[in-house]
């Protein structure tokens, strides 16, 4: 089963379009979506969530569109985008306590255990952690709520090697019991551990969306390359003496 | 709506929005422009606004499971929770004014505006500008504050202005009596107010979830 289906998705901004994006996240998998700096990864996430207003597209949770089921929706995914950015200078706890009320299926015995495991200190401030606790931070309020569906942008981005393993072995055990995710990466070495599909966008425009090993395959076959980065250098690489000089 | 406006008290407000509560203790503030108290209550929750904005807290929100627009209707709940503490805090004082002060040399010979039902009238036709002219404008970005508060500022001195120059008018010098006078008139007045509070900041409410669908975060 589907839990996100994202068709025809187009947004359009002065100088980027994004075009015809489409792509679905079946449950109990992990979709890893990559792409360079400024290729529409963060959009496409804000317009799923209707941050952004799409221009043209159809986006389905659970079957449901979100116009209509928005609280329903928002219920069952957790949202981390990187570093938690809000409210850095208000208790952690505080912002714990606020936040759960909202969600009817809120696990404080869970919140704890993310909280322990990533070693937060509800006590402290976000405005006093480092870069890669805010993140861990955000993702501890994304994984409380029992969330079926996780949409996760950049979540490894400034954690130490060890945190990440540490989140990628969390992500396993999620999705043994059910849970989707989607997230956003530019450390392809993470999805090349985890993730079962792979989204790939290109200045706005969709290169692939499929099952990681097919992808891969299919990459090594053609020669594009054996690993992520050598398949996003492939398609990417500029040559920017030549640009400069256009 | 409950819980959010928990989230508004115990995370967006700043302690300003209640400290400034305390303009309208000037009601009792003889030879001032005691309508200035209910710009001083709506500038307290501007700082709320100012606060929630500098936290981020529009997209902290927006990601809580609930309707993007109820974001809105929570500001303007807690707005009017402010506003309303506001006018109870000078509701009170105006009935100590008209009743055991109102013989007071201070109040009898006072040139500016006394404490009356119209005072609070006024009181809440500034707070009806507020509600519909600085929080859509807020809402048109989700961020811009100034435009939006000074448009507002504009508003809320052209009505202060009018309430102290309207007991100048020939005939209308009752209307500053510091016992009340034409009181059934006057009431009639802040009962009209009320309408309009209701409906002004109802129907700005309306429009300004329009305005925050429609902006890209």
């Amino acid at each position: 089963m589907n839990l996100l289906e994202v068709k025809g998705l187009c947004k359009s901004y002065p100088g980027f379009q994004l075009e015809n994006v489409s792509f679905a996240v079946r449950e109990g998998s992990i979709m890893g979506f990559i792409g360079r700096n400024g290729a529409g990864k963060t959009t496409t996430l804000k317009s799923i969530l209707h941050i952004v207003h799409p221009d043209a597209g159809e986006i389905r949770y659970f079957g449901m569109d979100f116009a209509g089921h928005e609280g329903e929706i928002k219920q069952q995914i957790g949202f981390a985008g990187g570093a938690v950015d809000y409210y850095k200078r208000k208790p952690i706890k505080k912002l714990l306590e606020v936040t759960k009320r909202f969600y009817e299926t809120w696990d404080d015995e869970a919140c704890r255990k993310y909280l322990a495991l990533f070693s937060l200190d509800e006590n402290k401030m976000p405005g006093e952690l480092s870069e890669g606790m805010r993140v861990k931070l955000s993702l501890t309020l994304a994984l409380s709520h029992g969330a079926r569906l996780l949409l996760l942008d950049e979540p490894t981005s400034g954690l130490d090697p060890v945190s990440r393993e540490e989140l990628l072995d969390t992500f396993r055990y999620l999705r043994e019991r059910g849970v989707a995710i989607l997230f956003s990466t530019h450390i392809t070495s993470d999805l090349e551990k985890c993730a079962d599909d792979i989204t790939y966008i290109a200045k706005g425009k969709l290169i692939a969306s499929e099952p990681m090993a097919a992808f891969m395959a299919r990459c090594r076959e053609t020669g594009v390359g054996n690993t992520l980065d050598e398949i996003m250098v492939h398609y990417e690489k500029e040559n920017l003496y030549e640009k400069a000089a256009e | 709506m409950k819980k959010l406006l928990n989230k508004e008290i115990r995370l967006s407000a700043s302690p300003l929005s209640w400290i400034f509560l305390a303009g309208a203790l000037m009601t009792l503030l003889p030879g001032y422009p005691i309508l200035v108290g209910a710009f001083f209550v709506c500038f307290g929750v501007f700082h709320s606004f100012q606060t929630a904005r500098e936290a981020n807290d529009i997209l902290y929100t927006v990601l809580l499971p609930v309707k993007k627009a109820d974001c809105v209707t929570a500001k303007y709940a807690f707005t009017c929770l402010i506003q309303l503490l506001g006018f109870l805090i000078a509701a009170a004082l105006t009935a100590v004014r008209m009743t055991l002060l109102k013989a007071a040399a201070p109040y009898v010979h006072n040139a500016l505006m006394n404490a009356t039902p119209l005072f609070l009238a006024f009181m809440l036709l500034i707070f009806t500008a507020f509600n519909s002219v600085f929080i859509p404008g807020f809402f048109k970005t989700g961020y811009k504050l100034g435009f939006p508060f000074l448009r507002f500022g504009i508003v809320c001195l052209l009505l202060i202005s009018a309430g102290e120059a309207l007991h100048y008018f020939p005939g209308l010098s009752f209307f500053n009596a510091p016992g009340g006078e034409g009181l059934g008139l006057q009431c009639g007045i802040l009962a009209a107010a009320t309408v309009i509070y209701v409906l002004g900041t109802f129907a700005a409410c309306r429009v300004s979830r329009k305005r925050f669908e429609r902006i890209d975060l």
